[in-house]
């Protein structure tokens, strides 16, 4: 029996969209992979599927980019874990991504929303 | 780049950590401990391909994008082929062009020795030699018995080397059975050590071999490999030279085709002291080689520098001897003579070609470098004409998140592509033109391109990679994320600033080609007025060819040359024979002052004394074609036993013997040993080169002067004179089976051998001018083309305002005619300074001369029409309505 989970009603992410989401979940303070993870999927409501493996080269990417930086820590229950926080430019990537997401999806939403082709006179 | 890179243990740790905290957080949801660990390890999928993916990324990550920006960069040019092979074809030619000459300038001028520690190595040179004297070349061959004294000397120079020539073209071998010719060197015995060559097999020679006139031999590796087919068994084998077995001890380096200029030498043979081998295949003077004849002055000398001493004390060190040693066996010097002093120079290049072409070779570099301006300039116009097509597409990409960064990437990476493919074209493109220089100018030694020129064309195309990455970027990254937004392409005429600059830079091409095609002008009406010049003789139809006999004794060697003549005048086709000691246009001649009926003749004004001499045979002047205007040819029957007779020309007549019949006068050497009776006057006529002017000129007779040698042998024949050389051969190894034909050629071939230099830079000349007007014509019509095309609805509109066709062509056509006038106005003073610098390379030209800058006018104003004949006929057929809907 295969073990892939095939569920359809989660979303596969695009690669911009998730570093996107990585750095709107660490708005709020440093967290840690595992954290990071179950943040998204809740608070997309289980819509979005983090695939752990592409999490964390989602992570290098953005520390490379010196969007987040990273820091070995404790967690809440006592546990090593590597904490990624937002550095400045994260903080002004975020801004100005979610910027343009938001007007990506009013236009998209403009669009799938419409009333219909408008007639073309002849 | 600066920050440490994380471990793959840092990582597995931290996945570790997510393991562990996600059971953790299943086991708080209600999980057993078990289950827990099994579904948190299975929500995370593979650790090993996690940890590999880390690993690649961190490993790759720069490559990856690498090959990403390359991908992209690929498809972009591919898809506009037009202007990618437009680039690539430019820069090809443009920087092959340079590399080419380059080549070959560094081979002429610049390039080392193939030897160790190149630079302690130097050439000896002399001031005036001393009075009585004969030279090879007045300041860089010296005397046996100087470099004798010289080499005594151990402290200034750790090696000093003697090399001289077997012959002054080919020599005579034999290897086996049948007669051959080859380039061979007489040297030292520290030639090899000294020099620090180093041998392919066997062994170079040593001072004992030197001291002993071993016979033994070294081949050239290019020798080895053209006539042994690298054979390893040649070694210990025997190589005939002129009769002499030498046996082969030895294999030079790859690579090292001796000193001789522009020559590449096959065999290396120790000093001998033999009739059968003396310097430059010289019969001998009162019974002695080079080695016993003070006044002989013909071995070349280079030397290695002791370590720790410079050129300056070198010098010193031997100047006191050289000075003493200059006149052994010649007395005391003449009062008020000026001793000749000693001087060292860098052993680099072939220092006989850096004068005859070392200056054009600058101002053919200086062109070649003009073609390279227009070349660069021109794609860096398509560039910024493409990129700002494409505006939009990089207003796109910054809308859509790219940095200025990852489009300069993408910029710079374009420019890569199109430079490294127009490189490695260019490269192959110099290779060939290399080869095909060097045949021109008559250079036998490789002018490939080396370590030095791949690095010169590396840094002209590094240059190029930034120009073209650099410069389109200003409009790249005008364009600004907002551009998209506009859907007009009218948007893309706001760029008024980079199309000013664009007419600037055609202004400025338009300049240099003014300059370039008078330059061609210019060298190719020398070439013109060289190859017309008339020579004084029938050319056509006359091939000639040199033979060296062994000559045991006088009268051997006259009858030996008797037979020869009888011989071939026996051969079909062949109307007259005749033979000589200096082959017609050459560039050898024997020069010296003459006792006219006695006496050194007075000349006006301190006038020169100089006349050129030469050997002939029968029928000497007939078979050349030369008008014997007073008494008469030589004969067949002017012998030993008769009285001795000479001819004089023109010149001479009227130079020395003005106002009276020079028939019966009698002219010989400066020494008094001979006299001979004029018996005839002709014509003046071209003797060593095609660009001489008239000198005096006597000529004796063969049979009857007490040396005879080498001689080369006229035909004048009917029909292709090449084609009665296997007949001529067949004839001459007769009388002796193992003598080679020694340089057969026409006549004329071997005339256009000196002027081979002006056919070299009129032939270049000429291809860049011509290269500059393609690329001047291919850069305007780009520029304009664009032009028209992004004006297409400004043209509309003025059309729909009432504007006629022949309006809008002549707005058009005005444009590229304003630009050509700003651009030949500022070429015609340029071109003047060109002209002025080329000066001294022209005959029979003006620098100033005026058809060469009219043409030159003519030609750019045709190309500019030309080019913009297409854009104009497409602005003035733009449909108003049309190019109104478009927007």
């Amino acid at each position: 029996m295969s073990t892939r989970e095939s569920n359809d009603d989660r979303i596969a992410l695009l690669q911009g969209t998730l570093d996107l989401l990585i750095l709107k979940s660490l708005v709020f303070g440093p967290c840690h992979g595992q954290g990071i993870a179950r943040a998204i999927q809740a608070q997309s409501e289980d819509t979005f599927l983090v695939e752990h493996g592409s999490l964390y080269v989602a992570l290098q990417r953005l520390e490379e980019k010196k969007w987040i930086r990273a820091k070995w820590g404790v967690s809440e229950n006592n546990r090593k874990a590597r904490f990624y926080s937002l550095t400045e430019k994260g903080r002004e990537q975020l801004v100005e991504k979610t910027g343009e997401w938001r007007r990506l999806t009013r236009a998209v939403g403009l669009i799938l929303d419409a009333s219909g082709p408008q007639s073309e006179e002849a | 780049m600066f920050t440490r890179k994380r471990g793959t243990d840092d990582f597995a740790e931290e996945i570790t950590a997510h393991i562990e905290l996600e059971a953790e957080q299943l086991r708080r949801d209600g999980m057993s401990a078990e289950d827990a660990q099994r579904q948190a390890r299975r929500k995370f999928g593979s650790v090993r391909a996690a940890q590999e993916r880390f690993y690649l990324h961190n490993r790759w990550a720069w490559l990856d994008s690498l090959v990403r920006d390359l991908k992209f960069g690929f498809r972009g040019l591919l898809e506009s082929p037009g202007f990618t092979i437009t680039a690539i074809l430019t820069l090809a030619l443009g920087v092959g062009a340079n590399t080419a000459v380059f080549s070959v300038m560094n081979s002429v001028m610049l390039r080392s020795l193939p030897v160790a520690d190149a630079n302690r190595v130097v050439y000896l040179r002399t001031t005036n030699p001393p009075h009585g004297t004969g030279t090879i070349d007045s300041t860089r061959t010296f005397s046996y018995a100087a470099y004798d004294a010289l080499r005594g000397q151990t402290g200034a120079m750790s090696a000093l080397i003697a090399f001289v020539p077997l012959s002054g073209s080919k020599v005579a071998v034999r290897y086996g059975t049948q007669p051959e010719e080859a380039e061979g060197d007489m040297v030292s015995g520290s030639f090899f050590s000294g020099l620090g060559v180093k041998l392919e097999r066997g062994r170079g020679f040593t001072d004992q071999d030197e001291k002993d006139h071993a016979p033994i031999a070294v081949i050239s590796y290019d020798y080895w490999t053209r006539r042994f087919a690298r054979n390893p068994d040649v070694l210990g084998t025997t190589l005939y030279v002129n009769g002499i077995g030498l046996s082969i001890v030895g294999i030079g380096a790859k690579g090292f085709e001796g000193l001789e200029d522009a020559h590449s030498t096959d065999f290396w043979i120790p000093l001998q002291n033999r009739p059968e081998l003396n310097a430059w295949g010289n019969p001998l003077e009162n019974g002695k080689t080079y080695m016993g004849n003070p006044t002989w002055w013909c071995l070349q000398l280079i030397g290695r520098l002791s370590p720790g001493v410079t050129k300056s004390q070198a010098v010193a060190q031997l100047q006191p001897v050289y000075q003493q040693a200059a006149y052994i066996g010649l007395g005391t010097p003449p009062p008020g003579e000026q001793k000749p002093a000693l001087s060292v120079v860098d052993a680099k290049g072939f220092p006989g070609y850096a004068e005859m072409y070392g200056r054009p070779l600058q101002l053919l570099m200086g062109m070649v470098g003009l073609v390279l301006l227009i070349a660069l300039t021109n794609v860096v116009m398509l560039l910024v004409a493409r990129n700002a097509s494409r505006q939009r597409e990089f207003s796109m990409k910054l809308a859509l998140g790219a940095g200025r960064g990852d489009l300069l990437r993408q910029l710079l990476t374009e420019g890569f592509l199109v430079v490294s493919t127009g490189g490695l074209a260019a490269w192959v493109f110099a290779v060939y033109a290399t080869g095909a220089l060097g045949a021109w100018a008559q250079i036998e030694s490789s002018l490939a391109p080396d370590g030095t020129v791949l690095r010169f064309t590396v840094c002209v195309l590094a240059v190029a990679v930034v120009l073209f990455g650099l410069a389109p970027l200003r409009i790249a990254l005008s364009a600004g994320p907002t551009l998209v937004q506009k859907t007009s392409s009218a948007a893309s005429a706001s760029s008024r600033g980079s199309s000013h600059m664009g007419r600037m830079i055609v202004a400025l091409q338009m300049t240099l080609c003014v300059v370039l095609l008078v330059g061609a002008g210019l060298l190719i009406r020398t070439l013109r007025n060289l190859e017309n010049t008339p020579l004084g003789l029938k050319v056509d139809g006359l091939v000639v060819f040199g033979v060296n006999p062994q000559i045991k004794s006088l009268p051997q060697g006259r009858e030996f040359y008797r037979e020869l003549i009888e011989k071939m005048r026996g051969l079909p086709g062949v109307d007259s024979v005749t033979i000589m000691e200096e082959r017609l246009g050459s560039g050898w001649s024997d020069n010296s002052a003459m006792l006219v009926d006695g006496k050194l003749p007075d000349v006006p004004d301190g006038g020169s004394r100089t006349v050129r001499s030469n050997v002939a045979g029968p029928d000497f002047f007939r078979t050349l074609g030369v008008p014997v205007l007073q008494g008469r040819d030589f004969r067949g029957s002017d012998t030993a036993t008769t009285p001795m007779v000479g001819i004089i020309n023109e010149e001479f007549a009227r130079r020395f013997l003005p106002n009276q019949n020079p028939l019966g006068h009698t002219f010989g050497p400066e020494n008094g040993m001979a006299k001979v009776t004029i018996v005839g006057v002709v014509k003046d006529h071209k003797y060593r080169s095609i660009d001489e002017d008239p000198i005096p000129m006597a000529w004796y007779m063969y049979a009857q002067i007490p040396v005879v040698s080498r001689m080369e042998v006229e035909l004048r024949v009917q029909g292709d004179p090449l084609a009665v050389l296997p007949a001529a051969r067949k004839a001459v190894q007769q009388i002796d089976p193992k003598l080679p034909l020694i340089r057969p050629m026409t006549q004329r071939a071997q005339f256009d051998t000196t002027i081979s230099s002006q056919m070299l830079f009129a032939r270049l000349a000429g291809f860049f001018g011509l290269l500059a007007v393609v690329l001047v014509a291919t850069g305007l019509y780009g520029t304009l083309a664009y032009r028209v095309g992004n004006r297409t609805a400004e043209i509309g509109i003025r059309m729909a305002m009432g504007a006629r066709r022949g309006q809008v062509l002549w707005m058009v056509l005005r444009d590229s005619l304003v630009l050509t006038a700003v651009g030949v106005a500022m070429g015609i003073p340029c071109a003047i300074l060109m002209g002025r610098a080329l000066a001294s390379s022209l005959y029979g030209v003006k620098p100033l001369d005026g058809a060469s800058f009219l043409l030159a006018v003519a030609g750019v104003a045709f190309v500019a029409l030309a080019a913009s004949a297409m854009p104009a006929r497409h602005a003035a057929s733009v449909e108003p309505l049309v190019a109104l809907r478009a927007e």
